[in-house]
């Protein structure tokens, strides 16, 4: 009897002489206490800031909502599909469940989160300085461009700036959150390298160039003129990196990826997977061929607003019959070809966006698409913005017309010079400017908002003043934060 | 393994110490023998053995043998046991006396396999139920849990799919937190999450351990209920002749019922009403039945053979079986051969070796599930061009073309068993040492060849797959469990001891690949491997690897080290107490909160052996027992407490496009993390009357689980990502119900007995708190349909994963109505009415609310047996009343789509109905609301079955010993309201429970078999 005992007290023992059993590790995985550690660490959590543009949910929350809540595009695809999810962007009768808010409003703050890994822990790691200064600037410039996002669509939100915020953070306001974008991007705009001083293998991160033509599209929407102008025009007359394609279709296109025209793009395989980036396949053409979704659909005020035979037209917009890259677009067998009013005239009609094209025969390819964030063209015709607005429109018309003539493309019968002057017609002119050469890229809707004219626009499709200039916040972040999130007015 | 041998040393010291003790005493002398049930029949422990007019007295062994020391007076001893007939046997002069007792003819002793030991039933306290082998083989299935389906009060089953070889969610209870409430299964005593790989023919027993009083022995793990499966030993025959038995089953399984779908025509005037001029001549339309182009009836086969041996030194066990069923959607299967194993053998007296091994090698194949596809094609196409090859089948895909280019297989090899070693080292004192594992190894395969359904007009479709694919994966895990136990069986004057300490450690291990390749060289079988030179890009020459993937089954890799014991004390046959205590440590949680300990005490009192109630002739039995118990639940991942990094990322410079690895924090994980326990409370009443002609079982039970382990939504400014949810201990679930089981047994004559069975429980179901302390999350939204949108809310005063979604009251009959009421600007005139539940006036996602519960109120079932002469018939049905069931599959429409008969009974005007609306191909009819609620109470004849057995005297001359042959059917019919194939809508996540999402439906099937044992 004693003898068992002292046996089973032995086999206990056993157990507890095994600290070590209980100790499992999380297996091919750090933790965050470890990382980043080292200088190989730091770009690796430098290039993860960059990953999240390729991440579908940072594209509007996936779908093209922007150009959708414009007067550019309608919804897309046949008409049921994602009727209730993307529909009612389209007539302004979304609400603060709508679907893709969460998405992207999650994806803005991951990238954020992602940035302020770099900015906090990355200065703590003993390395080459330059470097190290190099891609908390990197960093930095990527931290604003997600919060721009998010203060045009919802105005203030909370503001994080460490990667371990509490629980509950109430919203910042719009202005303070600029103050912090401001702050970011002069900081990127006096540190990052210049797009020509990267190694070829680092074309595509943010460069000092980048960062001041960001400032000038973030002075432009705090309307101070005066630095828009100065940001811009230092784009344009620096080191001299960049000029507009001499063919439309390459600002956008493959040819012209990392190009003379690309001031800041997100790169992309393309595959389907993590490498591509399915902002261009939720887009793509459906049917025949089978490149996508075919959301963002060109509306006939877009297609009937280009000036006469401007070439953009066809370079913006794909029909059925068109033969592009040697493919013949059918399109789908379940999307009417027409959809008319009760009058009879063409409301819809099936049309995809040309600007996300990617030659090939498979849907992966359309992955491939490098959405351009800031291109040459918006660069100089943000400085003609500034320029009318500061009283020099003989300067803003030179860039104003430096773009036009590019979109003549040797055709000399159109898109004649513009010389008017007089600053209210003139700004109207550099909008509906920006409409045509930037159309489908995401800008018109807050280029509208922000000019002041987006209830005369957009009131006939739904657009409420002193609503609709914000997005709702998504009623789930309201509801987990249990009230520290206020909801913008009149949602 | 050293160990072993230590045990080994120590157990022939002890026994040779024990033999020799006793020869030496001198002027007493020994007397020992063996207790058994009847003559030939079980041996019995714990008899209590006295030497007539003392005290003195012992019990015997775990084998029922006993050695008694007599003085030289000492003439008779006194046989007593509970439920036999108290024995006095003259043993002057005698050395050995063996023993049979009479069942006592009041009582039907049974003993119940509880955890970590064997008692009485009457001296049971817990709330445990019982099935054996016979009811187990009654329902031909490939996994032996599905036998307790309407068999077990407060049992649960629900297939998850009609695919062969499928999971069950099985729910003892009720559901008590978010995520995995499966019980877990011990099998001859080895802890198992699930065992598809057990052959219903080698289970001799299941018992299922329901209350705190009879799970906190498995502490951690015992919150949702415990499976105990005992499987067959070697039996030691008079004639020492071996058993065998065979048995041997075809059946044909069919599609119970077809759902009702419009046809070709109805389709026409349906789309016409939609969009006018859609079809020219309804009349003139093709009307496919793509229901039964898909679904055929297919067979399946069940074999065994068993082999029974043994003597008093070594008992044999071998069982083989094979299980082979085709799925009613070709191309799909699931074989099974089971080899089963269990061995014991005496090395010496008091000491016991022996194993239990099961390997089961399996091969699945899995068709698509087209039955999504099958509801959706639109009846007007047909399902083949006039040249043979597969017609298009707009937005869904042409599931025949789905099926013919489908190639996915599973195969691999589960092996399950234990050593295990058995010493009895001082009279009352019984050792066992165990140590058993759990490994699988599991391939999987499919292969998609290059290929492409035609418009008509010869362009090719969406159901276009321009690479062939090939995709492979393996894992394999194992799982080590050493378990040593020491068991005290102790019996004086009226007192009765039986008590139990151990210690236990176990860990389990995973690891998977798997790789992904396109564009094979050519699509036959030969060349299913992924082989550089064979995958070819034809353009760039260069090859296609896709992906490969490498990691660990975040649920299997953990490590557990735990101590156990209870004591159950019997006073007099009337007062039973139990105490029972576990202290469990896991790696899944920091060192902090990495041990807990879970508790229970139970009462117990048989009223019926008070000399008060012995007067009370019409009743045989009474117990009250009562329980209270923590127990816990820790199935998460192992990693769940870390913050980790995710290096799964890249970066994308450069031209041409390179890719740059990138690594950063992934979500934040949760180092506070700490056990999820339930409380509960069981108070039951067993009671038997009329000779236990009828019996009955009544418990009340009470579980509220706290601190449950739930991934909560964390705020989006936290940057965890989007759909990314952390671990907390936050929410607490309450299930109270009522269970009982009743049974009517009655011999009539020598020719016929038959005996009748009804048992039911009634399950309340919420949630208490969610959130808790975290701050954040105060509902769990879950339920997503295949668009994406979810239709479960679970929230403060709702039960789990109740559904949501708008309530309608009727439809808009006219203008005026659509004008005075608040509605969407996309309703419109013929359309649904939704409630305005919030009333301020808008119709929008705000007014979403309950609109129904997928757990039943009420689960039963209701089983007859009849014994006539050499037939014997059985019924059994069951059922559930009170959940609902959401047609998820009618929902989701993105597309045109065929639809349910309903339609056809649309609104057409003012008047004409105010239920079903105008007919639409999506929008806003279909937004998720109770329209699409249905009921799913059903009543289900799971089970009839016919035998007869050849008379005896015949089967003799052929040398056999029994031979029934029998008829079945299992599922034939069901009443139920629900239009779907099967109310039987079943799944893991308890937040997407009873969404129809387009089940593989279960089959109905018939069978032949005969049992042959020699």
């Amino acid at each position: 009897m004693k003898r068992t005992l002292i046996y089973f007290a032995a086999l206990l023992l056993i157990g507890s002489s095994c600290k070590d059993f209980l100790d499992i590790k999380p297996q091919g995985e750090l933790t965050q206490e470890a990382f980043p550690t080292t200088a190989s660490d730091a770009l690796l959590a430098t290039n993860a800031a960059y990953a999240t543009l390729r991440g579908w949910h940072y594209h509007s929350g996936g779908y093209p909502i922007l150009d959708i809540m414009s007067d550019d595009t309608h919804k897309g695809s046949n008409p049921n599909d994602q009727l209730n999810t993307l529909g009612p962007y389209d007539n302004f009768t979304i609400t603060p469940t709508q679907d893709g808010l969460d998405r992207w409003w999650a994806s803005l703050y991951e990238g954020i989160k992602r940035a302020n890994v770099v900015i906090e822990k990355v200065p703590l790691i003993a390395m080459d300085t330059n470097l190290r200064g190099r891609y908390v600037a990197e960093a930095r410039f990527l931290r604003g461009l997600y919060y721009f996002d998010l203060v045009r669509a919802w105005g203030g939100v909370p503001l994080v700036l460490s990667t371990t915020p509490p629980l509950k953070l109430p919203r910042s306001t719009a202005a303070e959150i600029y103050v912090q974008i401001e702050k970011d991007w002069l900081f990127a705009a006096s540190r990052l390298p210049e797009k020509g001083e990267y190694n070829s293998q680092d074309l595509g991160r943010a460069s000092k160039g980048a960062a001041k033509a960001f400032l000038a599209k973030m002075y432009l929407f705090r309307k101070d003129f005066v630095k828009a102008e100065q940001y811009a025009l230092e784009v344009i007359n620096g080191p001299q990196l960049y000029d507009l394609e001499q063919n439309f279709a390459h600002a956008n296109s493959r040819e012209g990826e990392h190009g003379i025209e690309s001031v800041f793009e997100i790169g992309a395989f393309e595959t389907e997977n993590a490498l591509g980036n399915q902002y261009a396949n939720t887009q793509g053409v459906r049917g025949t061929p089978n490149r996508g979704w075919g959301f963002n659909r060109p509306s006939e005020n877009l297609r009937n607003g280009f000036e006469a035979d401007d070439p953009r037209m066809k370079l913006t917009i794909i029909d059925l019959g068109d033969v592009i890259d040697g493919i013949t677009i059918l399109g789908d067998g379940s999307t009417p070809d027409y959809i008319y009013d009760d009058n009879g005239n063409i409301m819809e009609r099936e049309c995809y966006n040309r600007k996300v094209w990617i030659p090939g025969l498979s849907t992966n390819t359309q992955y491939g698409h490098n959405r351009r964030l800031m291109r040459f063209s918006d660069v100089l015709l943000m400085a003609a913005e500034a320029l009318n607005e500061n009283n020099k429109p003989g300067q803003a018309l030179t860039y104003l017309n430096r773009v036009r003539a590019r979109a003549r493309m040797g055709n000399n019968a159109i898109l004649p010079d513009i010389t008017v002057t007089d600053k209210d017609a003139l700004r109207n002119l550099i909008l509906n400017e920006r409409r045509f050469e930037l159309a489908l890229e995401g800008h018109r809707f807050w280029d509208l908002v922000r000019t002041g004219k987006a209830p005369q626009v957009l009131g006939p499709l739904g657009f409420q003043a002193g609503k609709h200039e914000l997005l709702p916040i998504p009623q789930n972040e309201i509801d987990i934060s249990q009230g520290t999130l206020t909801q913008n007015p009149n949602w | 393994m050293k160990h072993f041998k230590r045990i080994g040393r120590l157990g022939i010291l002890t026994l040779l110490l024990f033999i020799s003790t006793s020869s030496l005493l001198f002027g007493q002398r020994v007397v020992r023998g063996t207790v058994s049930a009847g003559q030939g029949g079980e041996t019995l422990p714990g008899v209590n053995i006295v030497v007539k007019g003392t005290t003195r007295g012992t019990t015997t062994d775990i084998d029922g043998k006993y050695a008694i020391d007599l003085q030289a007076a000492d003439r008779i001893l006194v046989f007593s046991y509970t439920g036999y007939e108290t024995l006095e046997v003259d043993v002057s002069g005698r050395s050995e006396v063996n023993v049979a007792l009479k069942e006592a003819t009041t009582m039907l002793e049974e003993f119940v396999v509880i955890g970590y030991g064997v008692v009485r039933k009457s001296d049971l306290t817990g709330a445990v139920s019982s099935v054996k082998s016979d009811d187990i083989r009654k329902i031909t299935a490939s996994n032996p849990t599905q036998a307790l389906q309407g068999k077990v009060a407060g049992v649960q089953v629900t297939t998850t799919s009609g695919a062969p070889g499928a999971g069950l969610a099985v729910r003892i209870r009720g559901v008590s937190n978010f995520g995995n409430t499966s019980p877990i299964y011990v099998v001859d005593g080895v802890i198992l999450d699930d065992i598809s790989f057990l052959n219903s023919g080698d289970i001799q027993s299941m018992e299922v351990l329901k209350d705190a009083s009879a799970t906190a022995i498995y502490g951690s793990r015992g919150a949702n209920g415990v499976i105990l499966i005992t499987t067959n030993r070697g039996e030691a025959k008079s004639s020492g002749k071996p058993q065998v038995s065979l048995s041997t089953e075809f059946s044909m399984q069919r599609l119970a019922k077809k759902i009702d779908l419009l046809s070709g025509k109805e389709f026409a005037i349906i789309s016409n009403e939609i969009k006018p001029g859609s079809f020219n001549n309804v009349d003139a339309v093709p009307n496919t039945d793509w229901q039964s182009l898909i679904f055929r009836t297919a067979p399946m086969h069940n074999h065994q053979i068993a082999i029974s041996a043994g003597n008093d030194r070594l008992n044999s066990y071998v069982g083989v079986g094979l299980y082979h069923q085709d799925g009613i959607i070709p191309k799909s299967f699931y074989k099974r051969l089971s080899l089963k194993l269990n061995n014991s053998y005496k090395v010496v007296d008091g000491l016991t070796i022996g194993n239990n091994v099961t390997l089961s090698p399996y091969q699945q194949r899995n068709a698509p599930n087209v039955t999504y596809s099958v509801y959706r094609a639109q009846p007007v196409l047909k399902p083949y061009y006039d040249d043979g090859s597969f017609g298009v089948v707009y937005n869904v895909g042409n599931p025949l073309a789905d099926l013919e280019y489908s190639n996915s297989y599973n195969t691999g090899i589960r092996a399950v068993g234990n050593l295990f070693a058995e010493l009895n080292v001082k009279k009352d004192f019984f050792f066992r040492t165990s140590f058993g594992i759990d490994g699988g190894y599991n391939k999987s395969m499919s292969f998609t060849p290059a290929y492409t359904v035609y418009n008509p007009d010869g362009t090719a479709s969406q159901q276009d797959n321009q690479f062939s694919d090939l995709f492979k994966g393996q894992n394999e895990s194992l799982t080590w469990l050493w378990e040593n136990t020491l068991t005290w069986l102790k019996t004086f004057d009226k007192h009765s001891f039986n008590a139990v300490a151990g210690y236990t450690m176990q860990r389990s291990r995973s690891e998977f690949i798997s790789f992904a390749g396109q564009n094979i060289l050519r699509d036959s079988r030969d060349f299913w491997y992924i082989l550089p030179p064979y995958i070819l890009d034809e353009t760039n020459n260069i090859n296609m690897l896709q992906s490969i993937y490498n990691g660990v089954d975040a649920n299997l890799y953990y490590s557990m080290i735990s101590y156990l014991g209870r004591v159950n004390y019997t006073y007099d046959n009337r007062f039973i107490g139990t105490v029972t205590f576990r202290r469990d440590g896991s790696s899944k949680f920091a060192p902090g909160n990495r041990y807990s300990n879970f508790p229970s005490f139970a009462l117990g009192w048989n009223l019926a052996n008070e000399k008060f109630m012995q007067k009370v002739d019409l009743l045989s039995m009474l117990k009250l027992r009562a329980s209270w118990g923590i127990i816990g639940n820790e199935k998460i991942s192992y990693y769940d407490r870390f913050s980790r990094v995710n290096s799964g990322l890249f970066a994308v410079f450069s031209n041409p496009d390179a890719a740059y690895p990138a690594a950063t924090y992934g979500k934040t994980g949760n180092p506070d993390l700490k056990w999820e326990s339930t409380t509960q409370t069981n108070v039951g009443v067993e009671a038997g009357v009329l000779n236990n002609k009828l019996t009955g079982e009544f418990d009340f039970y009470n579980r509220v689980t706290d601190d449950i382990l739930v991934e909560l939504s964390t705020p989006g400014h936290l940057g965890n990502g989007m759909g990314q949810r952390v671990r907390y201990n936050a929410a607490k679930v309450l299930n109270r119900g009522f269970e009982f089981n009743l049974r009517w047994r009655e011999t009539i004559s020598k020719d016929l007995n038959y005996s009748i069975g009804l048992l039911g429980t009634t399950i309340h179901n919420e949630v208490l708190t969610i959130g808790g302390n975290s701050g954040i999350d105060s509902t769990l939204i879950g339920g997503y349909l295949g668009n994406g949108q979810p239709v479960t809310l679970s929230r403060v005063g709702l039960p789990v994963g109740a559904f949501y979604g708008y309530l309608t009251d009727g439809i808009f009959q006219n203008q005026a109505e659509l004008n005075a009421y608040p509605h969407m600007s996309l309703a419109d005139v013929g359309d649904l009415r939704f409630v305005d539940v919030n009333k301020d006036g808008k119709i929008n996602g705000l007014d979403r609310t309950y609109i129904g519960s997928p757990i039943p109120k009420f689960v039963f079932g209701f089983n007859v047996e009849v014994n006539y002469k050499n037939w014997d018939m059985s019924l059994d049905i069951q059922g559930q009343y009170g959940n609902k069931i959401f047609n998820g599959k009618d929902v989701v429409r993105p597309d045109p789509y065929n639809f349910e008969k309903y339609v056809f009974d649309r609104w057409r005007g003012e008047g004409t109905s105010n239920t079903v609306p105008k007919p639409a191909f999506g929008g806003y009819n279909y937004f998720p609301s109770d329209f699409f609620i249905l009921d799913g109470s059903y009543i289900r004849l799971r089970n009839v079955s016919v035998g007869y057995t050849l008379p005896s005297n015949l089967v003799k001359q052929w040398q056999m010993e029994n031979v029934r042959a029998y008829v079945k059917a299992n599922n034939i019919y069901t009443l139920t309201k629900y239009t779907g194939y099967t109310p039987e809508i079943g799944g893991f996540d308890v937040l997407s429970n009873g969404i129809d999402n387009g089940v593989y439906p279960i089959a109905a099937v018939v069978s032949v078999g005969l049992n042959i044992n020699f």
